[in-house]
């Protein structure tokens, strides 16, 4: 089925780190349109520096991402800002901007790179919060929103420019489990429905089967990935007992 | 009507009205942000012109539409764009029908409707009035819980956490000596500068020099150390306090049972304390040294202006001086936390209590100052 599809994000050969400090050695991986892609593995193993990497937060130590081919670790000035603008990302707290409201959240990023009616910015920016079930909380502040709602206030925000693909830092971190059920619900709709691809960072293994099309397994020790594949299948035949564990909850 | 189309666009649209006012918009290409942007006005423009009786939009030509272009659908489709006009959309891709469907125009008149409260004065003034009553009595009762635990404190000087004063006593008073003896150095500079000019006229000029040690003994070192110490250190003290708090640093201290302000103001305030006297001591030198050049310029000897300072000064002005300065220390670094440990929620919050310790901090020092010249004077009359 990836075959048909296109190469959308490409890491090569990446090197990661902070400073001296190697994190993630020589990644290679290819997540393809429209697929939501996961990026497990145990905690310090490096998953929220490998997608601040992706979305260009910080420089590779080696290495190159490659966005629909085009490199975004060379890129720079207008054609770097071209490329970023077709992210959309969810940070862990879902970084809303406190002093404003949640309708003004989701709107900022169309006042900010479109030149659109005011009639056009409100309407986009509330259908993005009807697709994510919070039109009636327009007008509150982050701030009055529970972590749930803040997530999926997150989420609208990081499509309103119609982004090709979407970051997702831990989206079910910290949500009782039927709002996180609600949320991987979402992720299906907006990949399904919108075609978004989505790249997300989580250790929510009920997601991870509900939503991930695909999934690689970063190793801290070895500091690569030690396994790729469809989330079912890694549970079963993956070749490192501990990955198998892993998937399975099961205490090594 | 021919059909509208520039080298810019990726869109084409074409209106085509009836003799009996039935109206039909096909748009062909792609719907983008950019298109919509450029397209939208022209497109209420020329149907307002129009004045469709009844409105046919045809998106069948259209290759791509992203979420502006949906903008422009449903507002074409909701009527907005020809009122009493009825309005038919037709050829959406059944992939973008879930994403239309999205649009409301009940959230969108929701939302205009929406205003932001508006209360009338008499109830902004009450609420003001309450607030600041409030905020007394807070700092009524925070002054005593610290005046308390300060005293505990310094009785079990072994349950003090000593390393913590001598972390605050380092980075708000050893570290900021150098400012605050540059700005005393200056102001020193500027007293006899302005001093000197009309005492020549009454031919007194080397009056300066008393002049000097009074003002700067007796009033500007001690409250320019302290304004300096709010400035600088104050408003680190809310900042750290008030971002623990955000952080639930409190209430983690809290719930294992330890009293935020034995664990974090005292040392801070014992600090303050402590580190005043001793940041005043200096302003004053510097202050004098500033204005000693000066009055060499003047054509006065060294020895002479030694003597006039010495002379004008008695050890009542000194001793009065580090008395303001220990209350102003104690002032500045239990205001500043207390505005800590009042932060709200958010980022915001914390920007806010360090505004409000330094504010509060300096007006605090200036009242006190008031009081204490007021004081003074009755005890010497």
């Amino acid at each position: 089925m990836n075959g048909e599809r296109k190469v959308l994000i490409e890491a090569r050969d990446l090197t990661i780190g902070y400073g001296e400090r190697v994190v993630l050695e020589n990644i290679n991986f290819k997540v393809h349109r429209g697929e939501v892609f996961a990026i497990l593995g145990a905690s310090g193993s490096g998953k929220s520096t490998l997608l601040k990497h992706l979305i260009g937060l910080y420089p590779p130590a080696s290495g190159d991402v490659l966005i629909s081919g085009a490199s975004l670790v060379q890129a720079e000035g207008e054609t770097r800002q071209a490329i970023l603008r077709r992210f959309g990302v969810l940070y862990q707290g879902a970084a809303l901007f406190g002093s404003l409201t949640t309708f003004e959240n989701v709107r900022l990023p169309l006042d900010e790179f479109t030149d659109l009616p005011e009639q056009a910015k409100d309407l986009i920016a509330l259908s993005k919060l009807r697709l994510v079930g919070l039109e009636s909380a327009a007008t509150r502040l982050p701030a009055d929103l529970s972590g749930g709602m803040q997530k999926r206030a997150g989420i609208a925000r990081a499509i309103v420019l119609d982004p090709c693909v979407l970051f997702l830092d831990e989206p079910s971190a910290g949500l009782d489990p039927i709002t996180s059920a609600g949320l991987d619900a979402l992720i299906g709709q907006l990949a399904r429905g919108l075609g978004i691809t989505f790249v997300m960072v989580t250790h929510e293994l009920p997601s991870i089967f509900s939503v991930a099309d695909r999934a690689v397994v970063l190793d801290p020790k070895e500091r690569r990935i030690v396994a790729e594949g469809p989330p079912a299948e890694l549970r079963e035949h993956a070749p490192l007992p501990w990955v198998r564990q892993f998937l399975n909850r099961e205490v090594a | 009507m021919p059909a509208n189309e520039t080298t810019e666009l990726t869109v084409r649209w074409e209106l085509s009205r009836q003799a009996d006012g039935a109206t039909t918009l096909a748009l062909t290409g792609e719907l983008d942000a950019i298109s919509t942007a450029l397209i939208w006005e022209r497109i209420e423009q020329e149907l307002a012109l129009a004045k469709a009786t009844a409105l046919k939009v045809d998106a069948t030509g259209l290759s791509s539409c992203d979420s502006a272009g949906l903008a422009l659908l449903y507002s074409l489709s909701s009527g907005s764009m020809t009122p009493g006009a009825k309005v038919d959309l037709t050829g959406l891709s059944p992939d973008l029908d879930h994403l239309f469907r999205s649009f409301s125009n009940d959230d969108y008149e929701a939302l205009q409707e929406h205003e932001p409260d508006c209360s009338f004065w008499i109830n902004d003034v009450g609420a003001a009035v309450s607030t600041w009553l409030r905020d007394l009595r807070e700092q009524l009762e925070f002054i005593g819980e610290v005046t308390i635990a300060v005293a505990v404190g310094l009785m079990r000087p072994r349950r003090m956490r000593w390393k913590e004063v001598l972390r605050v006593f380092e980075t708000a008073g050893v570290n900021a000596l150098p400012i605050v003896c540059l700005l005393t150095f200056l102001i020193g500079m500027v007293i006899a500068f302005e001093s000197a000019q009309p005492l020549e006229k009454l031919g007194a000029q080397i009056f300066v020099a008393q002049l000097l040690g009074l003002t700067i003994t007796r009033e500007l070192g001690p409250v320019m150390a302290a304004i300096m110490l709010a400035g600088r250190s104050g408003s680190a003290f809310a900042a750290e306090l008030g971002t623990m708090k955000v952080n639930e640093e409190l209430n983690a201290l809290q719930t294992m049972g330890l009293s935020p302000v034995q664990f974090l103001v005292v040392q801070r305030v014992v600090a303050g304390l402590l580190l005043t006297p001793i940041l005043t001591v200096f302003a004053m030198y510097a202050g004098l040294l500033g204005g000693i050049p000066v009055l060499l310029g003047l054509g006065f000897p060294l020895r002479m202006v030694l003597e006039q300072i010495q002379h004008g000064l008695h050890f009542g002005d000194l001793a009065q001086g580090l008395c303001k300065s220990v209350i102003f220390g104690g002032i500045v670094a239990s205001v500043s936390c207390l505005r800590g440990l009042q932060t709200g929620e958010g980022p915001r919050a914390v920007g806010e209590s360090t505004t409000r310790s330094v504010v509060s901090s300096i007006l605090l020092i200036i009242l006190a100052d008031a009081v204490f010249a007021a004081v003074t004077y009755v005890l010497k009359a």
